[in-house]
């Protein structure tokens, strides 16, 4: 399977990458560009995040789409699956029950519920609609994530 | 080798795909009393009319086609031989090699004046139950709910949906008692009361009153009592056993099962609330897998036994408690309380014993397994609520992370 990998001692901070992924995520990110993105506006939240450690490390946090995913392992409504063909975690928002178990069983924390409504878990799709794949890949000025078959 | 799996929730149905996927030349069998897959998780949700006998599933429509999974649906086990590897159902019987029990938990009535007999009293455990719920409710006016756990406020919620005014017995002096600190669960039941809803907090259900077989009042030990067209017992759940008897599986109030979720019986495995080890959804799905791996002869152990986790989701305001809700003496107690959140820490010895979140859990699954690996977090040099995986962080050469400390700790 295809995953994001992290090297992180090129990652400095920049957000470049929550930037395009919430351009990515945006209703109309087909029509419109990032110069017009609305950062403030929590119905473009990112599906990924950097964090400091207690030294002020930047910690990049993206999905593993694990090999055993715990949140599909906590899911009580089937809306979090494992694709068995891609092993990729997909998140379908229509069966989701909004319980957020997946959140609490997450073990790195990457999960949330979307700020608006809490009705949704916010997850990386690994940009499944976009044929370059993932935006967040290609907005890292540094090479700090890049996109490699591993196995599954 | 033929597989039996009895119960399609949460542990059967999660076995049955990890022994279609192990050995795909066996032949594996589910039976059910359910005539449709649920998730009890959302029967709420059947109730207030948002999802009906199909979307209330867990899993895909295809789901036993596609796994090559025999399902008899709607046929209750009444019996089990287990010399002679036999199941007894309501029309047939069934041979096994292995078999798994995932049977869950039946809701428990108490004894109190006519609510084990009277017709206009429900529990919500099963599918059935929540479509006898909705039926009675669509001509109910007073509806008095015993019991604002979890589950009674899951049908309470439910209620609310459809516009009614439950009036609600509890007798813990919260509600959500057993999920989260007064605080935490004040606030829910203030969005509660909002909506209509009446609370008994502190008060026992004594007795009752009927008439024609339906009871009309409930009396509670402060002498009040409380009028009802409809009652909803959430008082407690208890391992569907019942069939055991004469089976030689030994049972106490739930399953005896070791390590491997085997029973005294080679071959013969519980998963599930039935086994008696928790009573939550994911750790019933992690069971239903390791038994199943074990039922496939690759043993392994069911050591991942945490159970004492929550989350809540009523009117939008959502909750994360795991571990302790309550400091003990010499507890260190930390509390971060805005007009948009609640954020309550215990530690004890340098180590966190219990988190609430309410308002906001963003990015807060780590803190599960801060607690339950019992790790230090005293030595890191930040406030605790800015604590995040970034303080255990390590990937290995697949990008899969995993936690430092717990490497450290072997
Ligand atoms: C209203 C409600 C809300 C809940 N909300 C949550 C929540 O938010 N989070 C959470 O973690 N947990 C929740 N739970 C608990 C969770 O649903 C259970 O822990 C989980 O379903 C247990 O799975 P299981 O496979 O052991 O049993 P179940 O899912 O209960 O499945 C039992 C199966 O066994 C079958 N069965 C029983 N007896 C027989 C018999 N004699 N013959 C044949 N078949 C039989 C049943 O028909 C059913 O198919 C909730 C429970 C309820 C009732």
């Amino acid at each position: 399977m295809k995953r994001i990998l992290i090297d992180m001692d090129k990652c400095d901070g920049c957000l470049n990458c929550s930037i395009a992924c919430m351009q990515a995520h945006r209703a109309d990110h087909k029509t419109s560009s990032v110069y017009d993105l609305d950062l403030t506006d929590t119905a473009n939240e990112s599906r990924n995040t950097i964090l400091l450690d207690s030294q002020e490390h930047y910690i990049p946090l993206f999905c593993r789409h694990c090999d055993e995913p715990e949140c599909v392992k906590a899911c009580m409504s089937g809306a979090m699956t494992k694709d068995e063909n891609s092993g990729q975690v997909c998140y379908d928002e229509d069966k989701c029950g909004a319980c957020f178990m997946c959140v609490m069983n997450c073990p790195y924390g990457v999960l949330k519920p979307d700020d608006n409504e809490r009705k949704r878990v916010i997850k990386c799709d690994f940009c499944e609609d976009d044929e370059e794949g993932p935006n967040c890949v290609r907005a890292c000025p540094t090479g700090a994530i890049y996109i490699e078959e591993v196995a599954k | 080798m033929r597989h039996v799996i009895i119960g399609a929730g949460a542990a059967g149905l999660t076995a049955a795909k990890t022994i279609r996927i192990l050995r795909p030349e066996d032949a594996v069998t589910v039976i059910s009393a359910d005539e449709y897959v649920n998730s009890r998780c959302m029967l709420h949700k059947y109730i207030s009319d948002e999802r009906d006998e199909q979307t209330v599933s867990f899993v895909d429509e295809d789901f036993f086609t596609k796994y090559d999974i025999q399902w008899l649906k709607g046929k209750r086990v009444t019996h089990i031989d287990s010399s002679a590897r036999r199941v007894s159902y309501d029309g047939g019987q069934l041979d096994f090699d292995t078999l798994l029990i995932a049977t869950g938990s039946n809701s428990v009535t108490p004894p109190i004046g006519s609510l084990r007999e009277s017709e206009n009293v429900f529990g919500l455990r099963h599918l059935t139950d929540a479509q006898a719920i909705k039926t009675a409710a669509a001509d109910a006016q007073d509806i008095v709910v015993i019991g604002a756990g979890l589950v009674g406020l899951d049908a309470v919620y439910a209620l609310v949906e459809l516009g009614k005014k439950p009036v609600v017995v509890e007798m813990a002096d919260s509600v959500l008692a057993l999920n989260l600190d007064a605080h935490a669960a004040g606030a829910y039941q203030a969005l509660f009361e909002q909506a209509g809803c009446e609370f008994y907090l502190g008060f026992k259900v004594t007795g009752t009153r009927e008439k024609d077989g339906k009871i009309t009042h409930v009396e509670l030990d402060n002498g009040e009592s409380l009028p009802c067209d409809m009652l909803i017992v959430a008082a407690g759940v208890r391992p569907a056993v019942e069939f055991l008897q004469e089976s030689g599986i030994a049972y106490e109030r739930a399953i005896n099962v070791d390590e491997y979720l085997k029973t005294n019986i080679d071959g013969i495995y519980a998963a599930g609330d039935v086994a008696g080890l928790s009573g939550i959804w994911p750790n019933a799905m992690k069971q239903g897998e390791i038994a199943a791996k074990n039922m496939c002869g690759q043993q392994e152990a069911y050591t991942d036994t945490f159970a004492v986790k929550n989350t809540v989701n009523f009117f939008g305001l959502v909750t994360l408690s795991v571990g302790e809700r309550e400091a003990q003496e010499g507890d260190v107690v930390y509390i971060l309380e805005d007009r948009t959140c609640y954020n309550k820490a215990i530690l004890r010895d340098g180590k966190v014993v219990g988190v609430i979140l309410q308002g906001d859990i963003s990015n807060s699954g780590f803190w599960q397994y801060l607690i339950k690996n019992k790790i230090a977090v005293d030595n890191i040099d930040k406030p605790v609520f800015k604590l995040s995986f970034a303080d255990f962080f390590a990937i290995d050469d697949k990008g899969e992370f995993y936690w430092t400390a717990m490497a450290n700790e072997g």
